[in-house]
């Protein structure tokens, strides 16, 4: 009906005008003082986690306590912008143009985005697995002086632990992994008629063709910066506060095993680089997404530090019991080394015993906070289209 | 070959070279498929490694002779095994002891070997790697046996004595609030019935003869020190068959996203599914899984919790993330049953979630389930509130055709009839919203002579809903042009309402005060009906002059004529209206019939000398008769019902 499409346009134009108008007295200035605050925590929150400096190993990039610091500052930000949408001067803003096309496009990311929430705490239930194997290696090789059966037990943990991060991964890289841990099996083809080995991987939460990659895909849909007029009112700060929840859970994504992440690194969010804030989400897209690439090739479970120094020490300490079985005895050298990485190891599942934890709980954070939000929002547009006649 | 029997060592510093050497040999016999020739030759090479040994044993380790004879002879009740592709526990209690007193009897060598100072003794330290090589070979076989006997001894079926979710899956509650007649909402309002059916069912998951076995294998393990292979081991068997358990109880792996754009028929099918779930999973699973965990682990501290919550997260997680997506959802009216049902059966659980998870570790299981009720119970209420607002505010642009029972009114009070069965769940949870209604629905329930049922939050609730089903019927009955029709509208719905409540469980909630006056309204409305109808019709027939004995020809004619026409008039409309209740319509009739049969017979009775056919249309008997054929909602014309008269 190209009558009523024009009516409609038409009032739009008007209810826009309206909202310039409104914006014009004396409340503007105060709108845009909080606008610019928003933007300028933003920018600094983010500033920090991008100088986290990657050798000091508590802080590093992707490691738990980094993904903790960014969970927290997602809640921040969050916090902040519910103020700012909820509390401004005018609460029926958010049902005229061009919020009432924007703000049902945040709360349909919202929802994608608690989707993720729930396959990333699943993830780190395979996390918390890789954690317990790693203390088996620990306890193995924490025994002085180290013989033949603790290097075997070690041995037989770690091929559990490698597999189980490449079962998890299976998605992202051909299974080649999958066949090596077989191989590595201590009974070899003997075993085949008792059971074997057992490898406990991500338990689909969702129906099988669900992607964590496709999700955060389907986050970025419609993500356009503002432009014109609009950059000064409030269309800013809900496009900025999507793209922080897409970068969010495209770094969890990234760090956390998860179902289906094919194409995560080919994700591109449009924030433009004069955009102060956004530049350090930028550079932290960037320097995620290469390392992901990096990974990709391989195939990784994720790009958790903690699970990235696993598996290198993983690795190292497989060659070591490898070693070991072939000479039958090691020198004291070797010996020492091995118990240098098993130390780290050690330190490694510290820190995911005391982090995980926490981490998931976080998740669940905010998890709930962005229901919470959602739920405020639906109201507020429900008690707006109560009071206020409809634009036709 | 030559080789090696060049390399006879010479000193004990390569004794374990040897024993290593050996040991790569046993296990390569054990591969299935060699060439004979292949096979001969292991065992050669075994034989001659075991000479060397036993060479070298003779020259050196002075003090270590004995324990160096035990360690071999337990190390061949162990090794062979390893050849042996049948399970021990599957090959004979008698085997089992023997191979857990051979392991047992290695630990004891560590220790004792430990427990000697170490001072760089060659001899002491080759045997305390031999012995623990041997360790470590014979905990890998338990964990293997463990795993075995797990799988092997899963139970596979359902428990039989459990209801199965179809017959508790009730029909679905898939319609509107305008379109739904009385037989679907009949159907739907099969309450979820199993709270009662499944108590605790506590079931062996394991079967009971096995788990002294799983126990001495768990024995064994942790004083090992191989307690965490063990954990690992037994979650990862344990986790998968409650994930299978899961999947049986057919929940669909859903999506957040996918819940929120779920059509309602097949969203109404999960919630129930969901309620039918959490029973299951909670009440026999977890129960049985933390009763399992416990009986094996128990003695070993804090891992049978740490075990139990580990095979259970992935789980509760999942009914956990459907529960929330419910929660968060749209609260739609016709939700509220299915609402209602998940949180009673939330609310139910509560108390052994607290219990089943009551460790630090389980604080976020509990923490989130709590949540998880509060969600529910906002959601019972947005929903409750939204049913109000849906009664109230359902329009209509066209009058509903022959005045009878409103789908509306069918459906309201077909859907509050279910509400009783909720009654406890439904005052707590409207407890706060209750003064505000309260004030709204004091009727005389509230005075002296109110019980306690008329006036819990409950019942005041209800009885706002049928106010605002009142006041809705009234807008309803003013698209009648008829006045006569909006009446009959208003008594046929408010009696429908009357006998709904009588013949239900919300009698006790409305009381008797509110179905005395009911019955009063829709009374008056009968009697306002007879009015608008027929005062006039009567009026008609109504001495002009009293104190004259009879009326002229021509007045007479012209008196019957009017109330032929008028009689007729009435007779096409009326006869299309309907009165679905066979009572209210028999009642209706004789009142009618005694007002205008009577004064029409009194009417001719006083003009005797006017009566013939010709001048009267219809006898007194032909008016009974056709007073019948009103409010069957079938049209009709007196001409047709004439005809049918005289045939």
């Amino acid at each position: 009906m190209p009558a009523t499409d024009y009516q409609a346009s038409f009032l739009g134009r008007i209810s826009i005008r309206r909202n310039q108008v409104i914006a014009m007295d004396g409340n503007h200035e105060q709108e845009l003082q909080d606008l610019e605050l928003f933007s300028k925590h933003v920018s600094e929150r983010f500033a920090e986690l991008l100088s986290s400096p990657d050798d000091v190993p508590f802080d590093a990039l992707l490691s738990i306590s980094w993904l903790r610091k960014l969970l927290d500052f997602f809640l921040c930000c969050e916090a902040e912008f519910k103020g700012i949408l909820m509390m401004g001067n005018d609460p029926s803003q958010i049902s005229k143009p061009p919020l009432d096309r924007l703000i049902p496009e945040f709360l349909d990311r919202s929802v994608k985005a608690l989707d993720v929430c729930n396959a990333v705490t699943n993830g780190l239930e395979s996390v918390r697995h890789y954690q317990k194997l790693a203390e088996i290696v620990v306890s193995a090789l924490e025994q002085k002086p180290i013989g033949d059966g603790q290097s075997r037990r070690a041995k037989k943990a770690l091929t559990s632990l490698m597999s189980a991060m490449n079962v998890d991964d299976k998605e992202c890289s051909a299974a080649k992994a999958t066949e090596r841990s077989w191989s590595f099996s201590r009974r070899g083809v003997s075993s085949k008629d008792r059971v074997p080995e057992h490898f406990r991987s991500v338990s689909n939460q969702v129906a099988k063709n669900w992607s964590a990659a496709k999700q955060i895909q389907a986050m970025t849909n419609n993500l356009v910066p503002p432009r014109g007029a609009e950059g000064s009112g409030l269309a800013s700060p809900v496009y900025t506060m999507s793209v922080i929840m897409v970068f969010v859970m495209w770094a969890l994504v990234a760090a956390i095993p998860c179902q289906e992440r094919n194409g995560l690194s080919a994700i591109h969010f449009p924030a433009p680089k004069q955009l102060n804030w956004a530049q350090s989400i930028i550079g932290l897209h960037e320097k995620i997404g290469e390392e992901w690439k990096k990974k990709e090739k391989k195939g990784t479970a994720g790009l958790l530090d903690e699970m990235q120094k696993m598996e290198k020490l993983g690795n190292i300490l497989m060659d070591f019991t490898d070693s070991f079985q072939f000479h039958g005895d090691i020198t004291d050298q070797k010996a020492e080394e091995a118990a240098a990485h098993a130390a780290e190891l050690a330190e490694t599942c510290r820190r995911m015993e005391e982090g995980l934890l926490p981490l998931q709980m976080q998740i669940r954070e905010v998890f709930h906070r962005i229901v919470k939000t959602r739920t405020e929002l639906l109201n507020a547009l429900d008690q707006v289209g109560k009071s206020s006649p409809p634009l036709l | 070959m030559d080789e090696c029997q060049s390399a006879i060592p010479a000193h004990d510093g390569d004794l374990h070279v040897v024993a290593a050497a050996h040991h790569i040999v046993k296990a390569l016999g054990t591969t299935k498929n060699l060439s004979n020739d292949l096979r001969k030759i292991l065992i050669d090479l075994d034989a001659h490694l075991s000479l060397i040994t036993s060479n070298i044993d003779s020259k050196g380790g002075k003090g270590f002779v004995e324990v160096e004879e035990r360690l071999k002879r337990v190390e061949r009740k162990i090794v062979i095994w390893e050849s042996d592709r049948i399970m021990i526990w599957d090959s004979g209690p008698k085997e089992a002891s023997d191979y857990l007193e051979a392991v047992d009897e290695v630990q004891t060598l560590i220790d004792s070997l430990r427990g000697l100072s170490m001072n760089e003794n060659q001899k002491q330290k080759q045997l305390l790697h031999r012995a623990a090589s041997l360790l470590q070979m014979a905990m890998s076989r338990l964990e293997e046996e463990l795993i075995h006997m797990l799988v092997k001894h899963k139970q596979q079926s359902e428990p039989t004595y459990m209801p199965s979710p179809s017959s508790q899956r009730n029909v679905v509650y898939n319609e509107s609030v305008v379109s739904l007649d009385n037989e679907s909402a009949k159907e739907a309002s099969s309450k979820n019935s199993c709270s009662d059916e499944c108590g605790e069912y506590i079931v062996d998951l394991v079967p009971e003869h096995v788990i002294p076995d799983i126990k001495s294998i768990a024995k064994v393990m942790f004083a090992s020190d191989y307690g965490q292979e063990f954990c690992e081991a037994f979650i990862g068997v344990r986790k998968e068959a409650l994930e299978q358990h899961f999947d049986i109880l057919e929940n669909g792996k859903l999506s957040i996203e996918d819940v929120l754009k779920m059509e309602w028929c097949s969203l109404s099918t999960e919630m129930n599914k969901w309620t039918w779930s959490m029973k299951i999973i909670f009440r026999v699973y977890l129960m049985s899984e933390k009763r399992l965990c416990d009986e094996v682990l128990g003695e070993f501290g804090s891992v049978n919790s740490f075990c139990f919550l580990e095979i259970a997260k992935t789980t509760i997680l999942c009914l956990l993330n459907f529960g929330e997506a419910i929660a968060m959802g749209p609260q739609e009216p016709e939700k509220l049953l299915r609402l209602l049902d998940m949180y009673e059966t939330l609310a139910d659980l509560v108390i052994d979630i607290d219990a089943l998870f009551s460790e630090d570790g389980g604080s976020f299981v509990r923490l989130e389930f709590h949540k998880l009720l509060e969600g529910l119970a906002d959601s019972v209420k947005a929903a409750f509130n939204a049913f109000g607002v849906a009664v109230s505010s359902n329009g209509s642009l066209y009058p509903f055709p022959g005045g009878g029972v409103h789908p509306l009114s069918k459906y309201v009070m077909n859907y509050i009839s279910m509400f009783p069965e909720y009654c406890s769940t439904l005052n707590l949870l409207l407890e706060d919203q209750h003064s505000d209604v309260a004030s709204l629905v004091s009727e005389p329930q509230c005075g002296p002579t109110a019980s306690l049922s008329t006036s819990c939050p409950m019942a005041c609730h209800l009885r706002s809903i049928t106010s605002s089903l009142e006041s809705n019927l009234h807008k309803k009955s003013k698209l009648y042009k008829d006045e006569a029709l909006q009446h009959i509208f208003l008594m046929n719905n408010l009696h429908y309402m009357v006998q709904k409540v009588k013949g239900s469980e919300l009698r006790p909630f409305f009381g008797d005060e509110w179905i005395r006056k009911h019955n009063a309204k829709f009374q008056q409305h009968e009697m306002n009906y007879e009015r608008v109808t027929w005062s006039s019709v009567v009026l008609l027939l109504k001495d002009d002059n009293p104190g004259s004995s009879s009326l002229s020809k021509s007045a007479f004619k012209e008196k019957c004529k009017g109330f032929s026409v008028a009689f007729e008039e009435v007779y096409k409309n009326q006869t299309s209206w309907c009165i679905p209740d066979p009572q209210l319509r028999e009642d209706l009739r004789i009142s009618t019939s005694l007002k205008v049969v009577h004064a029409y017979r009194t009417f001719l009775g006083r003009n005797p000398a006017h009566v013939d056919d010709k001048c009267i249309k219809h006898t007194v008997e032909d008016v009974e008769k056709l007073l019948l054929d009103l409010f069957e909602g079938s049209p009709r014309s007196l001409r047709n019902s004439r005809r049918m008269m005289k045939t």
